[in-house]
């Protein structure tokens, strides 16, 4: 942790040193103007590092807000005279508002609607800022806008307006920087990676799409009111869509998803067209070119592609391979462990539950009990419902009708974010682990419903946040050393796929779950890997965790199952120990032709 | 009072069929290939700057320049999608690159045919004579009848063709199901390419046909876009009725509000309108729910 | 079209040309920031003309007591920002002695604190009648304000033409949103009603709606605030197709060779008030058959002003040297000056021109009717 705040003080140094390398007098003084700018830009962008690098949301409102930010602080300081540092709270709180409000509505919309909204958004807000003349002066925009005193020291100057930029700037990355490093830091990035994982690891998505868009618009005011106080006027023509697409650009362009990037990037794009003069009329074109080479082939900006160049550099030098190898996957050898017996005492109650998907019914009519202790398997046809009952249990569809009962309490149509934190953890058919984290982020993420952490905590209690992130990396390196699985550092993506069914189970058990879905854990795993699976499920429920899982390979059920439930059409056909079950004539005739299930 | 209504929803109906059109645009290659591209309006700009090149230098009849224009727009088209979408074709989560590459790509265009055509904008020929017809106080722009006759015909063909015609068929299976069309021997890539030219062709009959009444400039084609993008989110995304209901319903929306509520805020009504449906009715008019799959 | 194309590129070709900033030796150097790309290009062209004109007649006439001028051009985009970069970058230029600033407002609003900071004399053509009246003693407007614009329009409608029931339509830019006011005030000083007043959006292409409601407003005349030549051409086109029956009369887009040639006999019959009349006077008939002899299109306000501002700088340090504050005291004693624009007379605003002309446009040209100073 320390040495990556570490890693920003060169960049930091080299901010600060900057001034002191321009030539003097107004050649000076023109690059001086240009990186108060980018600087102002840079904090804005910092905003998309949130929303679109860490959360995946598409926004191209950026400069609507950046303008919303320095038209508040404006009309505040200039036509109202209100102090400097109170304008600007008021600037970033009711911008802030406004992106509360966008991050609200967005909830339910994919991508490409999310994009259209935000365009709207910013269509509409420049409208506004241009014709409500008795509030934002109309078209005219606001001149003579104040700069800021610090100790009763007036900055007027351009050098001292730049160290006051680069210090918003330092703040404003320490932001995104601690939500990065926090419990909501790794909410983000399963937002971006899988919605549906993300909830049914107890995050909420609303919460957290909220939470990007209000702390993405409270940095753009920020920007917006370093823009209006270092350009000194301001009209609302600059904040236009084509703004909002540069913003964009900028975190594209230099890296979406890192800081250092995003600033970069922001400098780049601001430079570019300066640098480029001597093209004339020719500079958009390249620049439109340039904006489609980087976004098509260089996926994580041109930052990231220096830092890769780097990499390869030092592995070229030190002649060593980088880390994503070492000891895979292996079980200490031991005793089985003491398999606790199961109770009576029912932990899941589901009553005459039905699911139905237009005319076909999925589920009609299932009624079964899972005891504590139980490992319950639920086995049946392809087809046959048992992938839409363990999604109803979880909370990812709505039942038709029925009723579920957990420890007492009925939880039917709760949703998967609540379900997850009533202590219920699942796995999915075809895995859905966050493919851009590393299997230890992963692992990570499933832990969040034990933090309580939220923005306010990760910004302000450094303590707090710390303990709380270390917590959790500690237990996910812990869990995933219980189950024998040491490639902590490798992005799930790389993982073969026995191995992301690990990580999965991980994923699960880490925040110590009383009751433990898994869908089809032993899956396309060969025999070796199968025999493990088994191993690391007896340990699982060693520990005391509840299980219900669906299984075609009938070797893996009798030997981990206690309790067998056989579905067939959407309804039970039979219940009762594995053998018991397996020689029900019932279960045999719905299975007959199916000799694969029942080699 | 009431000359006035009928005027008004002729000029709406005539900007909504353009926004039609291109709406269309959009929901074709969304419904193909999962992505958005913002450089749809442009080519209608296209569209307008070949037909210009065709009838007021070439001097060739409307009708064979209409007909070039709009095939050299799809062929724009074509090559567009080999080079903005074919690279990142297999990619995960390929939608954002490819929607912020077509921005990039709409400004370059804006910009590559500004300085070839230069900014004096250009006029082009309506179709039949300028005069407008005076029927009971309503003044009826012949062009404006143009563009609504024409856009109903062109619905009507492509419904043809997606549905009674072997390519617009092959071109439907590959939309709902890649893999398996390329199992049928169907070849998928080509399909792709072909979704491409119909939508841009299409835009560029929009570019074209309204080109007499709006001029022809390089910066044309984005704001009629961003219209046409919310009328097709509005009508529900991947419905083709939708993105027809929604082009004609925006144009008209848009016409009234500037008249009846306030001229200034004129671009803001189809967004308005687009952002209270996202909150009380987020599929749109036609749009089915989409449910992901687990 | 080819033509066209290749007009273009010689013309980049010319400004790559200007663009490198070398002290040569028995040269002065003057800078322009333009709208070389962007929504303004094609004014932004019309003013690199006016000014290229300028310099090249009075280098053919020897120079300046000896010396060359050099114009050297930076792009504005059309954007406040990269306006002041623009200005900044010519600023930072020693040798340059002046800048010739924006026609747009809001860019020179922008630019406003890095003129007071380097104290270059800045020749501007924004019209917004605040940008000489906040105390920069380093800013010299070569267009009259609108102040006289408006004043001008409503007298001649009301006194001439006629008019009782007054629309107005205008832009919601700043030119635009700026103008309606004084026009307003203007009109119902002059006894007239305003009976309708609607602002569109830049580059609005459907006038419909807006001219239904001037319709139904019950107008006999329409006033136009129009900021873009293109959008009042369109708009015009659209009025007539309406067979709307109502005089007209419109700020200076309305008379500009962009409009005319835009809307061709729509234009016809309507009147406008405009600081650049192509036969105004001897100097703009002079400059008007140049222009048209050297780049084969009519001249307008946008390379009128600026033609107007190199002569009258160069006329300037010939006679007080290039110094700053030299040039700065020589344009303030500007008087009598006959330019294409019309009789410079600097006032302690920096404010040199204090009137329109009325036109009418008919068969397609500019007629002056009279010069309301």
């Amino acid at each position: 942790m320390i040495r990556s705040i570490a890693k920003f003080l060169p960049f930091i140094a080299l901010l600060v040193l900057i001034p002191f390398l321009l030539p003097g007098g107004r050649l000076g003084s023109y690059y001086l103007t240009l990186l108060i700018l980018s600087l102002s830009y840079a904090v804005a962008a910092l905003g998309l590092t949130v929303l679109l690098g860490y959360s995946g949301q598409i926004s191209l409102a950026q400069a609507a807000f950046f303008g919303i930010g320095a038209y508040t602080f404006s009309i505040l300081a200039v036509n109202h005279h209100v102090g400097y540092w109170s304008a600007a709270l008021a600037a970033v709180v009711v911008t802030t508002g406004f992106g509360l409000f966008l991050g609200a509505i967005s909830l339910r919309l994919a991508s490409h609607y999310l994009a259209l909204v935000t365009i709207g958004f910013q269509i509409i807000t420049e409208l506004v800022l241009n014709n409500w003349n008795a509030v934002t002066d109309g078209a005219d925009g606001i001149s003579n806008i104040p700069r800021p005193s610090l100790f009763g020291y007036a900055i007027t100057s351009d050098h001292g307006f730049y160290f006051v930029s680069v210090a918003v700037l330092v703040l404003a990355s320490y932001v995104v920087f601690r939500l990065r490093h926090s419990r909501l830091g790794g909410a983000l990035f399963a937002l971006r990676e899988d919605e549906i994982a993300a909830s049914a690891n107890g995050i909420s998505l609303f919460r957290t799409k909220v939470l990007a868009f209000a702390v993405s618009a409270a940095l753009a005011a920020m920007g917006g009111i370093l823009y209006a106080s270092g350009s000194l006027y301001i009209s609302p023509n600059v904040f236009n869509f084509y703004q909002s697409v540069s913003f964009f650009a900028m975190a594209l362009v230099g890296g979406q998803a890192s800081i250092v990037g995003t600033t970069l990037g922001a400098g780049l794009i601001t430079f570019l067209p300066e640098v480029l003069r001597f093209l004339h009329a020719y500079y958009i074109a390249v620049y439109g070119v340039l904006v489609v080479i980087v976004v098509l082939f260089m996926p994580e900006g041109l930052y990231g592609l220096l830092l890769r160049g780097v990499g390869a550099v030092a592995t070229l030098i030190s002649g060593r391979r980088r880390a994503d190898e070492g000891e895979v996957v292996s079980l200490e050898a031991g005793a089985i462990p003491e398999r606790p017996v199961a109770s009576d005492r029912p932990l899941l109650e589901i009553r005459d539950l039905a699911k139905h998907f237009g005319g076909i019914k999925a589920v009609n009519g299932v009624s079964l009990t899972v005891n504590r202790g139980d490992v319950a398997v639920l086995i049946g046809p392809n087809g046959s419902g048992k992938t839409t009952v363990l999604n109803v249990l979880s909370g990812i569809y709505t039942a038709t009708a029925g009723s579920i009962v957990y420890d007492g309490n009925a939880i039917t149509n709760l949703g998967p974010t609540r379900i997850n934190r009533l202590g219920i953890s699942r796995t999915f058919q075809n895995i859905r682990l966050f493919p851009e984290l590393t299997a230890l982020e992963n692992v990570a993420v499933g832990y969040y419903r034990r933090g309580t952490v939220g923005l306010a905590g990760a910004l302000l209690s450094r303590p707090r946040g710390y303990r709380e992130e270390r917590e959790a990396m500690e237990k996910a390196r812990e869990t995933l050393r219980f189950l024998g699985f040491a490639r902590l550092d490798v992005k799930a993506k790389n993982l073969p796929y026995g191995q992301q069914r690990i990580v999965e189970i991980a994923r699960a058990i880490v925040s110590g779950p009383e009751l433990l879905l898994l869908d089809e854990p032993a899956a396309g795993m060969n025999h070796e890997e199968t025999e493990m699976l088994s191993q690391i499920l007896y340990r699982i429920h060693a520990l005391g965790v509840t299980m219900l899982l669906i299984e075609h390979d009938m070797s893996f059920v009798s030997s981990v199952a206690t309790r067998a439930y056989v579905m067939d059409f959407g309804q039970k056909i039979s219940e009762g120990s594995v053998k018991q079950v397996l020689s029900d004539p019932a279960v045999m005739k719905a299975y007959l032709g199916d000799d694969v299930e029942y080699a | 009072m009431f000359s006035e209504f009928i005027q008004l929803t002729i000029a709406g109906l005539a900007v909504g069929s353009i926004y039609a059109l291109i709406a269309l645009g959009f929901v074709l290659i969304y419904t193909s290939v999962n992505v958005v591209n913002f450089a749809q309006g442009d080519f209608a700009m296209i569209g307008a700057y070949f037909m210009v090149s065709l009838v007021v230098v070439l001097h060739l009849p409307w009708w064979l320049a209409l007909l070039l224009a709009v095939a050299a727009t799809g062929l724009v088209g074509a090559l567009f999608q080999l080079l903005i979408f074919q690279p990142v074709r297999n990619r995960p989560r390929n939608f954002l690159p490819v929607m912020i590459a077509t921005v990039g790509a709409s400004v370059f265009l804006e910009q590559a045919f500004l300085l070839i055509y230069g900014p004096i904008p250009y006029q082009l020929p309506p179709i039949f004579k300028a005069e407008s017809v005076a029927v009971l106080g309503v003044h009826v722009y012949p062009q404006y009848i143009v563009i609504i006759v024409v856009t109903a015909a062109m619905v009507a063909l492509l419904n043809w063709f997606l549905e009674r015609t072997k390519l617009g068929k092959q071109l439907q299976a590959t939309a709902q199901d890649p893999d398996t069309a390329r199992l049928m021997g169907i070849r998928v890539a080509w399909m792709a390419a072909l979704t491409f030219a119909i939508s841009t062709a299409l835009g560029g009959l929009a570019g074209l046909l309204i080109a007499p009444v709006y001029t022809v400039t390089a910066t044309m084609g984005s704001s009629i876009a961003l219209k046409a993008f919310a009328a097709a989110i509005v009508g529900g995304f991947g419905s083709m009725k939708g993105a027809i209901v929604g082009g004609l319903g925006i144009g008209l929306i848009e016409t009234y509000g500037a008249t009846y509520i306030s001229g200034s805020y004129r671009d803001a009504f189809p967004f308005i309108v687009l952002i209270l449906f996202l909150i009380f009715r987020p599929y749109g008019l036609f749009g089915e729910k989409i449910s992901q799959k687990v | 079209m080819i033509g066209k194309l290749l007009g273009g590129a010689g013309m980049i070709a010319l400004l790559c040309g200007t663009g490198v900033a070398h002290a040569a030796s028995g040269t002065i150097e003057i800078g322009m920031i333009a709208d070389l790309t962007g929504p303004a290009a094609l004014s932004g062209q019309h003013k690199v003309d006016g000014a290229k004109l300028a310099v090249d007649e009075i280098n053919a006439h020897g120079g300046i007591a000896g010396k060359k001028i050099k114009l050297i051009v930076e792009d504005d985009r059309g954007q406040n920002q990269a306006g002041v970069s623009a200005y900044q970058k010519l600023a930072a230029n020693q040798n340059i002695v002046a800048i010739i600033g924006s026609i747009r407002s809001t860019i020179v609003q922008a630019t406003l604190p890095y003129v007071a900071r380097y104290k270059i004399p800045t020749m501007i053509g924004g019209t917004d009648p605040k940008l000489t009246h906040v105390g920069n003693q380093w800013v010299f407007r070569f267009r009259p304000n609108d102040t006289y614009a408006s004043a001008t329009m409503a007298q001649y409608a009301v006194k001439t033409m006629g008019s009782k029931n007054v629309a107005v339509l205008y832009d919601t830019d700043a030119f635009g949103a700026a103008g309606n006011g004084l026009l307003k005030a203007a009109l119902v000083k002059n006894g007239a009603k305003v009976v309708s007043d609607q602002g569109y959006t830049t580059a609005t292409r459907d006038y419909t709606s807006f001219l239904e409601k001037v319709k139904s407003s019950g107008a006999d005349t329409l006033a136009t605030y129009m900021t873009n030549s293109e959008d009042e051409a369109q708009m015009l086109k659209q009025l007539r197709q309406l067979g709307l029956k109502v005089k007209i009369i419109g700020s200076t887009s309305i008379a500009t060779s962009v409009c005319i040639q835009l809307a061709g006999p729509a234009v016809d019959n309507t009147y406008g008030v405009s600081d650049f009349v192509a036969d105004g006077n001897d100097a703009a008939k002079a400059f008007t058959k140049r222009y048209v002899a050297k780049y084969n299109s009519q001249p307008d306000v946008f390379g009128g002003w600026v033609y107007d501002a190199m002569n009258v700088l160069s006329q300037v340090i010939a006679k007080d040297g290039t110094a700053p504050a030299a040039i700065q005291k020589g344009i303030r004693a500007v008087k009598g000056y006959n330019g294409v624009e019309g009789t410079y007379n600097f006032d302690t605003n920096g404010d040199g021109l204090h009137g329109y002309w009325v036109v009418k446009i008919q068969h397609r040209k500019v007629i002056p009717i009279k010069y309301v100073g």
